[in-house]
């Protein structure tokens, strides 16, 4: 049975991979299918194979990807591990998949439009290209464009993936509101994050400069965003309901984690 | 002999009818629906491991018997009476029964914990089956399947017990028989004790913790052996705890009204079987109330094993207060009934003040765990240290109460302590049923996760699960309250038998001898509980190696393409578990003899007294403990304080681990341990009271 190549634009970390497997397989093998012990939760895209850029060597990688010699397909070829992301247009991407470190895969389609901002700060984990966990007065519209579109601070990137998480009653009272089911760490941290942000008049405090880009999906407070120069896409995660009864499996695992 | 031997003939028929209605709905359970293939062949993988570990014990266990039993025959089969005197003449009709008694005493409890561990893994995936229907039936499913265990257990005990006494007529052969059942659960409840947290700390310390798969996920090489555990730990092995503690505090009872009524013989024979009256009395309660654990759809099965609790204890309290009074028994033993019966629930119901989540204990003990897991432990060990309290008090009650009313009523008061002893324990048909309820719906947990059942289906199985944890958490303060107030029966029993033999027994703190006793007694159940809690470290560390092995070098496990090699992990868990128990079986048996034939029977008597203090101490606060941080991670991942992942959650695993060999496999086998102790003692007391040196 012959396969075809496709192209799978990972976001933890990011690089560009040519594969040989369904996005299904590709996810298993990427989070915990491999005996190199490179094992770990993992995000990815699924990148359109027509699309091309001079920035990356994508038919030589494509080339390269060929069975094994025992007829298994070929699980990665990596094309580039370096400022991928600003490089691969929004309309080259399709569906985005969240994978648990034990290797469950949940397909996110992209959605027409943006969520609705909800009151209070927001809380965003940044996954690529950069990664800290970032407090904001912004909704999701307003910190991609603080970041990339119109920069008003320092900082700009060509790029950004970020996730928005809960922060429950935080996000509203963060001197006195309940934690709750928020797994946070140094939660009082975050409070006076919250609250600096209150008094001061910045946009974005940072929370953890060294946080890692891995968290745990159960705290996705509206879903994933993507977004470069040209817009921004939304990956919207169905509500936990949805999820439990269509996707018991990456729940369980995504919830207990 | 008939009208004289009523109670014993009346015995003998309510443990045939106990073991009929067990059989009744063993046959009702398995014709139920055993579900669809994959679920099928899910149970059969807790099925097989089950029944080869099983295998294994009872293998192991008929080494001892045959050789303990041959020790038996030929120390018994001198003429006691005799011993020591240079006249020494040969009893071998004695030493014969008595070595019989002693292997009747362990089949009896083996054949009843086969059958209720044959039904509760054919019921577990009927109960998953069942849940697809409904919450009632999936409950009905699970309770009938825990009936077995409750039923078989007080009807093979009390068809021994009468048996040995209308052939015999003397109590001190049911004392053969009540050591080869402790013999028998000392193996069982220790052996599955460690069996089943090898397993599950394996299975949580790589899977969950090191992996992040979830709990009971068919991907863990460990998780059969999980489920195997469950099923040895909580329902052989807590059976065979709770048949020990029933037939010895019958036993010890029987023998005070045999000793301290003896200048009347139709006093003695009444009050001989007084306690059989309990029992019998007790499997007419238990299989009325068993008729009323139901539960409607969207009802609480918590609430419906504490409501057949509740009314077994009524129906029993009613029948004995009939008996005593239609029959002319002393007004007297009624009150010591009462008074083991009511500390017996209290105390039950006082753990899971102390384990559940609904109260401060284990809120509180979430709470600081975000603090760190250090601060995990000391709330949790504190806790746990708080709760011996009330179930001391409870059984400190019992005694002054059942030995002073008992006295108030013209009785000896002692005789009163054996008897609340026996009330205690004369609803363990009801209270095993609840208890064995609990691993059969955990595993039915299970079997819905691995079989990928619907959600709908693993919500049900949540719900009965819960319960299930509740009753367990009552069993364990039961029988470890029943274990003490059978112990200071049985010591007493062998203070009777003792001084029956001539011998002035004064235990007094002014004499060195009982001191080094006491000092040793007090030490042996600390060094009981380490020496299983490190045979659990021991083969988890080979178990976690398994594990590993199996997820690195093959990958396909993880991934879903290939399953993994469960026989591995069930095998490392039988054959860990039985070899570690050499020491600690060694420990209770040979200990004592040792002390009683060195220190002679005063020092023995100090070494029984200081063993029952600190191991109903240890006891209680290991199980309690262990429950504690147990129910505080579990709350804690119910969404609390940061929920899974969080920092309080890890500090809260790192408790429960520690928790786990305490709750499981320590805590609930010093029951056994000093039953096993004092057993030993009273046996073997007529010939140290002729040998010893000092």
């Amino acid at each position: 049975m012959t396969r075809d190549v496709r192209v799978y634009l990972s976001l933890m970390p990011e690089a560009l991979i040519a594969s040989m497997l369904t996005p299904e397989e590709f996810g298993v093998y990427y989070a915990v299918g491999t005996e190199k012990k490179a094992r770990g939760q993992a995000l990815f895209i699924e990148v359109d194979p027509q699309f091309r850029h001079d920035y990356f060597r994508i038919e030589e990688g494509m080339r390269r990807c060929v069975p094994h010699e025992d007829g298994s397909p070929k699980a990665s070829i990596y094309i580039s591990v370096y400022r991928v992301v600003e490089h691969v247009p929004l309309n080259a991407m399709g569906k985005l998949y969240l994978v648990t470190q034990d290797g469950r895969v949940l397909g996110l389609e992209a959605a027409d439009e943006l969520p609705e901002v909800t009151n209070g700060f927001h809380l965003y984990q940044e996954i690529a290209p950069v990664h800290p966990m970032v407090v904001s007065s912004l909704g999701p519209q307003g910190f991609y464009e603080l970041i990339v579109k119109n920069p008003e601070i320092l900082i700009r990137l060509p790029a950004i993936c970020f996730a928005e998480l809960r922060l429950g009653n935080l996000a509203e009272d963060p001197e006195h509101g309940e934690v709750g089911d928020l797994p946070y760490s140094r939660i009082e941290h975050l409070r006076q994050c919250l609250m600096a942000l209150a008094r001061k008049t910045v946009d974005a405090k940072m929370v953890n400069r060294t946080a890692p880009a891995t968290f745990s999906y159960r705290t996705i407070q509206s879903g994933i965003f993507v977004g470069n120069e040209e817009g921004l896409t939304f990956f919207p995660l169905p509500p936990v309901e949805t999820l439990r009864a269509e996707h018991y499996r990456w729940w369980r695992s995504a919830w207990s984690a | 002999m008939l009208i004289s031997n009523f109670w014993a003939i009346s015995a003998l028929f309510a443990g045939l009818i106990s073991v009929g209605a067990a059989v009744w709905f063993y046959r009702w359970v398995q014709r139920q629906d055993a579900g669809s293939e994959k679920a099928q062949e899910v149970a059969s993988w807790i099925r097989q491991g089950a029944r080869t570990y099983l295998q294994r014990l009872y293998l192991a266990l008929t080494v001892v018997s045959i050789g303990l039993g041959i020790i038996i025959a030929i120390v018994f089969g001198f003429d006691i009476e005799n011993l020591g005197t240079g006249a020494a003449a040969l009893a071998p009709g004695r030493g014969f029964s008595m070595a019989l008694a002693f292997v009747a005493g362990a089949i009896c409890s083996a054949v009843a914990g086969y059958m209720g561990m044959s039904i509760a893994v054919e019921a577990n995936v009927r109960s998953a089956t069942a849940a697809q229907e409904s919450l009632s039936q999936a409950f009905k499913v699970a309770f009938y399947a825990g009936s077995v265990m409750g039923l078989a257990m007080v009807g093979l005990a009390v068809i021994g017990m009468s048996v040995i006494y209308l052939l015999t007529g003397d109590p001190e052969i049911i004392l053969g028989f009540s050591f080869g059942a402790s013999a028998l659960a000392l193996l069982a409840k220790a052996g599955g004790g460690i069996y089943t947290k090898t397993a599950d700390i394996a299975a949580d310390l790589v899977g969950k913790v090191e992996i992040g798969i979830p709990e009971d996920d068919p991907r863990n090489p460990a998780v059969v052996a999980d489920n195997v555990g469950d099923n040895v730990g909580d329902v052989a092995g807590m059976g065979a705890d709770v048949f020990d503690s029933y037939v010895a505090s019958t036993v010890a009872a029987m023998l005070l009204g045999a000793s301290l009524f003896a200048a009347d013989p139709g006093l003695q024979v009444r009050h001989v079987l007084f306690p059989l009256m309990l029992c019998t009395l007790g499997i007419v309660a238990s299989l009325i109330g068993i008729q009323f654990v139901r539960v409607e759809e969207g009802g609480r099965p918590g609430r419906a094993l504490n409501s057949g609790t509740i009314i077994t204890c009524t129906i029993f309290a009613a029948l004995t207060a009939a008996v005593v009074l239609l029959g002319g028994y002393n007004v007297g033993l009624l009150w010591a009934t009462l008074a083991g019966l009511i500390t017996g629930v209290v105390i039950g119901f006082t753990s899971d003040y102390y384990t559940s989540a609904r109260f401060r204990p284990v809120l509180e003990t979430a709470r600081v765990s975000s603090s760190g897991a250090a601060i995990n432990i000391i709330t949790g060990f504190s806790y746990g240290l708080v709760s011996i309290v009330p179930s001391i008090v409870g059984i400190s009650a019992a005694t002054l109460l059942a030995y002073y009313l008992t006295e108030l009523a013209g009785i000896d008061g002692i005789y009163g302590v054996g008897v609340s002893a026996v009330g205690m324990l004369s609803i363990s048909g009801m209270i095993v049923s609840s208890d064995a309820y609990g691993p059969i719906v955990d595993n039915a947990r299970g079997i819905a996760e691995m079989a990928g059942m619907s959600q709908e289906v693993i919500d049900t199985t949540d719900v009965l699960d819960a319960a299930g944890n509740t009753a367990k958490a009552i069993t364990k303060g039961f029988a470890i309250s029943a274990a003490a107030l059978t112990v200071l029966a049985l010591f007493a029993a062998y203070a009777e038998v003792i001084e029956a033999r001539g011998v002035e027994l004064v235990i007094s703190l002014r004499n060195p001898v009982v001191v080094v006793g006491v000092l040793l007694g007090a030490v042996t159940p600390p060094l009981f509980s380490a020496l299983t809690m490190l045979s659990v470290t021991e083969n988890a560390f080979d178990m976690i190696e398994e594990v590993r092995r199996q997820f690195e070098e093959r990958p396909g496990i993880l991934a879903g393409t290939e399953l993994p090699d469960y026989d591995a992990c069930v095998a490392l868990a039988a054959q860990g578990a039985l070899g570690s128990l050499v020491g600690p079986a060694l420990l209770a048996v040979a200990l004592p003899l040792v002390i009683g034939f060195v220190l002679g029977p005063e020092a023995l008597g100090g070494f029984l007294g200081g063993s029952i203090f600190t191991g109903v101490i240890f006891a209680l606060f290991m199980s309690n403990a262990g429950g504690l941080w147990d129910n505080a991670k579990k709350y804690i991942e119910a969404g609390q304080f940061g929920g899974p992942g969080s920092d309080a959650h890890r500090a809260s695993v790192v408790g429960d681990t520690v928790g786990d060999p305490f709750k499981d496999t320590a805590g609930p086998s010093l029951n056994t341990l000093i039953t096993v102790m004092s057993l030993v003692a009273s046996l073997f007391a007529p010939i140290i009271a002729a040998f010893h040196l000092f």
